[in-house]
């Protein structure tokens, strides 16, 4: 008999079959077996043998037996959702309580996650996105390493060829040129548009609807566009294979749609909705070939199995040998992965980025998580007494501890799951709002089976947590003593004033956090900007703006809408381009200090408001030399060394200019950082010139100004809509992120206080039911109200000195910390920590107030009538 | 009847535990299925209606002796208990009770 080898038809019955019923259905199928064996042929009987025990897989076979022992286990559940409910209904105002900062902690915490989430998906989803980075410079300057991420044109195709281990290069830039697009009547002006080299689609998984990654820029005169785009262009009409043009008369060109790209998923780096190919730059205006220009991003593929640190110590030379110029200027790759969150260098190493305040967010989300369930922990334990009785009847009706451990967690995780309802419901609601505040496009992916598996395990979580410890202790009760009278639960205890230190430690540090936040902005709203932004206005040169610009500027200073109009390359609100070539006389051949360039032809300082310390502002009108004039900042003059640059001559880039005078600081670039050295050029470089200032006439009303510029737009510039920008909104907008965190810390402060205060009330109210017969006593022998209340204040206060004392080296080193990465900031301040101590402990005075304040009024009649 | 009722298979089933006897067992019941009542059912079907039936009452089970040719496993032998037998007669009464009304003189063809 083969009993050793045994069959897979019964190997597999044994996987599904209730293990009672094991040996007798095996024996007669095997039984059944052997005499189909005499019947038929052997393979006939195996077969009809695995038939046979596939067939058990039936529900009479599978239900077998499992149900039965946990009928049982049924009707106790039942039976302790019941108790849960009851109890939860009897005492309404401390279900709520749970319920609501329950909730309160869950949608926060579900909030930050979802924020975190995306954060970390970035450009995650590229197919071979371990083999994908992006190229960094590095260089010394004035003794330290700086990195940055803009290289030159020629990296991209020169990587390819020299080295083995690329299996492609691209070139990518998108730094917003303006693009008008003609289809038939329709005029579309963009600036989301980027040019990127043809490898370009097939190296980044950025899916198509139409066309083919592989072929679409083989034809310098095509482009790629999203659906979107396509969809602005041609309606529902199909995009792809359609021709367009680009620009209008002499300058226009028509191109071919090669590829239509889905929508670009929110969680990437590249913004764009369409794609010029460089051939088609290149075929416009010439290549590129200077390694000193930095201009472009490049990307790089590695071939399979090339290690990236071996080939960074490989590639890294590649400047030097071609620029000749520079002795020092390194590339190398960081991967595309990690751009998001780990891009910033210090000194040339990799420190952090912003990394750190997502897990800063996420420590967040989990002190709110549980300072939500501290209050369910606190007021469980706290209120245990009442349950000591239903707790001693259970076990001497013979419960074990296991199965009331089981009854309490049931009851937490109830509210969990409850909880957790309304918190889906206001993370719903909120989602949008908070997108809007975060500047993410964040969604809730019902549809996902991880969202519900996620949701499901975070509330199990919850429960857990907040459940666990009430129902240890609870449990562990001894019915002899609870039923004959002995016991009482003790009012105060050690852990619970922890937690409730805990909780208030982090309402004090997040308070203390908005405080030196909103302190840090004021100072730097408050920062002398150095020019006036008051009526101060800029318009883009767009189609014949530029050209027409003389009669435009002399029109508006004619009929009084400004009172001065300067051409310039950029908008005062932001750096265009820097260099550290500049020649002076008595440079150190090591200075590579970097200058910003800023291109004006005349009369800026009146146009800005800029002060002029010495010298004069440029005038072609009475100084036709003023076309190679330029100004320097006071960082710039003390940069090159000068106490008196006038008169002096540098060069940048093999072009002389004067120095006419010194202007003082402004802010140019980021109001966060010092001023960096800056030079105003002349009008000499007439190709820089894309933007007009105007000073608005301060006299006539905006609007009246605006509707007669309106007009003038129109004749000067018929084609294109009219578009300015006030320059207070532009600088305005650098505040964005700062402004994220203020409105951050201050949400999340709110909520804790909220969260934690709610606790603290459920907490004092129980104490004031426990103690009433000892206030309506220490009122009988002549306690005043005042006293009274003072005493049961004094209670909730303090655990909120404790947590004053403890946290505050904590919120100390954090906003220290935080204010570190700004190289403008204010000093965390002496006062700040006791001042959020006290508006956190004032809070919780009122909140507590009412109870306090009645039960100190209370006549004690009521309370020591009964016995 | 009563309000239990028995299906066709689960009455054919039990009238041939109570016909086996002492070897009333699935492999067994299968083979007199096939040679006697010329059923071919498959095991595990039977073996549902057994258990169903023990569910209901009507029959009881013990391990009995075990083979070689079942690879040494026992058996579960079936027993008919009282109520399955009152069942058995109740059923084939009634059963009986309608054949009766039924014209016996009919000719067929």
């Amino acid at each position: 008999m083969e009993t050793e080898s045994i069959p897979f038809a019964i190997k597999l019955l044994r996987k599904f079959c209730p293990s009672q019923l094991l040996e007798e259905i095996e024996g007669d199928l095997l039984q059944q077996f052997q005499r189909d064996i005499r019947l038929v042929d052997e393979r006939k009987a195996k077969q009809r043998l695995l038939w046979n025990a596939i067939r058990y897989c039936r529900p009479g076979i599978l239900l077998r037996n499992k149900i039965k022992s946990n009928i049982n286990t049924v009707d106790m559940l039942t039976n302790y959702l019941k108790v849960a409910l009851r109890v939860m209904g009897r005492s309404k105002s401390y279900s709520f309580i749970n319920l609501f900062s329950l909730a309160l902690g869950i949608t926060s915490f579900a909030l930050l996650f979802i924020w975190i989430q995306q954060e970390l998906s970035y450009d995650q989803f590229h197919a071979d996105k371990d083999r994908l980075f992006k190229v960094w410079n590095r260089d010394i300057a004035n003794g330290k390493i700086n990195c940055w991420d803009v290289t030159p044109r020629v990296l991209a195709p020169t990587l390819h060829e020299e080295f083995a281990g690329v299996e492609t290069a691209v070139s990518y830039a998108a730094w917003g040129e303006q693009h008008l697009f003609v289809e038939g009547q329709k005029r579309i002006l963009k600036t989301s548009g980027a040019y990127a080299d043809s490898s370009f689609l097939t190296m980044f998984s950025f899916p198509l609807i139409k066309g083919d990654a592989r072929t679409a820029f083989k034809d310098p005169k095509s482009i790629a566009i999203t659906e979107t785009f396509a969809r602005e262009l041609f309606g529902d009409e199909e995009a792809m294979g359609k021709s367009v043009t680009i620009g209008e008369g002499e300058a226009s060109m028509p191109v071919t749609i090669t590829a239509v790209l889905k929508d670009l998923p929110t969680n990437t780096e590249f913004k764009f909705e369409y794609i010029l190919p460089y051939s088609l730059v290149e075929m416009v205006t010439g290549k590129k070939v200077r390694w000193g220009l930095n201009s472009v991003y490049t990307y790089v593929k590695l071939r399979e199995g090339v290690n990236a640190d071996e080939f960074n110590e490989l590639v890294k030379g590649v400047v030097k040998k071609h620029y000749k110029d520079t002795k020092t200027r390194e590339v190398f790759l960081f991967p595309l992965t990690k751009m998001r969150l780990y891009s910033r260098f210090e000194n040339g190493v990799q420190s952090g980025g912003r990394i750190e305040i997502i897990r800063l967010l996420g420590i967040l989300g989990l002190a709110l998580l549980v300072i939500a369930c501290i209050n369910f922990i606190n007021l469980s334990t706290a209120r245990a007494q009442r349950r000591s009785k239903e707790v001693a009847i259970r076990k001497v009706t013979g419960a074990f501890r296991h199965s009331l451990i089981a009854q309490f967690l049931c009851e937490s995780m109830l509210l969990a799951f409850g909880a957790g309802l309304l918190s889906l419901g206001a993370v719903y609601l909120a989602l949008p709002y908070f997108s809007t505040l975060v500047n993410e496009k964040l969604v809730l992916n019902f549809y996902n089976i991880n969202f519900w598996l996620g949701g499901v395990s975070l509330l199990l979580l919850v429960g857990l947590l907040a459940g666990s410890y009430p129902a240890f202790y609870t449990s562990a009760f001894q019915p002899v003593k609870i039923l004959k009278g002995f016991f009482t639960a003790s009012s105060k205890s050690v852990l619970r004033t922890a937690l409730v230190v805990f909780q208030f430690g982090i309402a004090i540090t997040l308070m203390v956090s908005v405080f030196v936040v909103q302190r840090q902005i004021m100072y730097i709203q408050n920062r002398d900007k150095g020019y006036d932004k008051e009526n101060l206005i800029y318009q883009n040169f767009t189609g014949t703006l530029g050209k027409n610009f003389q009669s435009y500027k002399n029109e508006l200073l004619q009929r009084g809408i400004a009172t001065s109009v300067t051409k310039t390359s950029n908008p005062i609100t932001e750096r265009w381009s820097n260099t550290d070539g500049i020649m002076w006389r008595g440079k150190d051949a090591q200075d590579k200090t970097l200058f910003e360039r800023f291109y004006a032809d005349q009369h800026l300082a009146t146009t800005a408001g800029l002060t002029i310390l010495r010298g004069r502002d440029m005038d072609l009108e009475k100084y036709s030399t003023d076309s190679t004039a330029v100004l320097l900042n006071e960082a710039a003059a003390k940069a090159m060394g000068f106490s008196d640059p006038i008169g002096e001559k540098i060069q940048d880039n093999g072009v002389d200019w004067h120095v006419i005078g010194i202007v003082k600081d402004f802010i140019f670039t980021s109001p966060f950082h010092p001023v960096e050295p800056t030079i105003l050029f002349g009008c000499n470089q007439s190709w820089a010139f894309s933007v007009a200032h105007i000073k608005l006439n301060g006299n006539r009303p905006i609007r009246e100004n605006l509707q007669a510029m309106e007009a003038l737009s129109k004749k000067y510039n018929p084609d294109f809509p009219f578009e300015y920008e006030f320059v207070d909104d532009a600088y305005a907008r650098k505040f964005a992120s700062v402004e994220t965190t203020r409105t951050i810390t201050l949400l999340a402060s709110f909520l804790t206080i909220l969260i934690a205060g709610l606790g603290l009330l459920g907490l004092s109210t129980f104490m004031i039911e426990v103690r009433v017969k000892e206030i309506g006593i220490r009122k009988v022998m002549g306690g005043s109200a005042i006293s009274i209340t003072q005493m049961l204040t004094w209670a909730s206060v303090k655990p909120i000195l404790i947590a004053l004392a403890i946290f505050s080296p904590l919120s100390w080193y954090l906003t220290n910390w935080w204010l570190s990465t700004y190289p403008f900031h204010i000093s965390v301040g002496l006062f700040t920590i006791p001042v959020a101590g006290l508006t956190v402990i004032i809070m919780a005075i009122v909140i507590t107030g009412t109870q306090t304040v009645r039960a100190a009024q209370a006549n004690p009649v009521e309370s020591l009538r009964n016995e | 009847m009563g309000k239990e009722y028995l299906g066709e298979f689960e009455e054919l089933i039990l009238t041939l535990v109570a016909v086996l006897q002492e070897d009333a067992y699935g492999a067994a019941i299968a083979e007199e299925l096939e040679t006697r009542v010329k059923r071919d059912a498959n095991l595990s079907a039977i073996h549902v209606t057994l258990y169903r039936l023990e569910d209901k009452g009507f029959i009881k089970s013990s391990f009995g002796g075990s083979t070689n040719e079942r690879g040494g496993r026992r058996k579960r032998i079936y027993a008919i208990t009282n109520a399955g037998m009152a069942m058995l007669k109740a059923m084939k009464e009634s059963r009986m009770e309608l054949w009766k009304l039924v014209p016996q003189l009919k000719i067929v063809g």
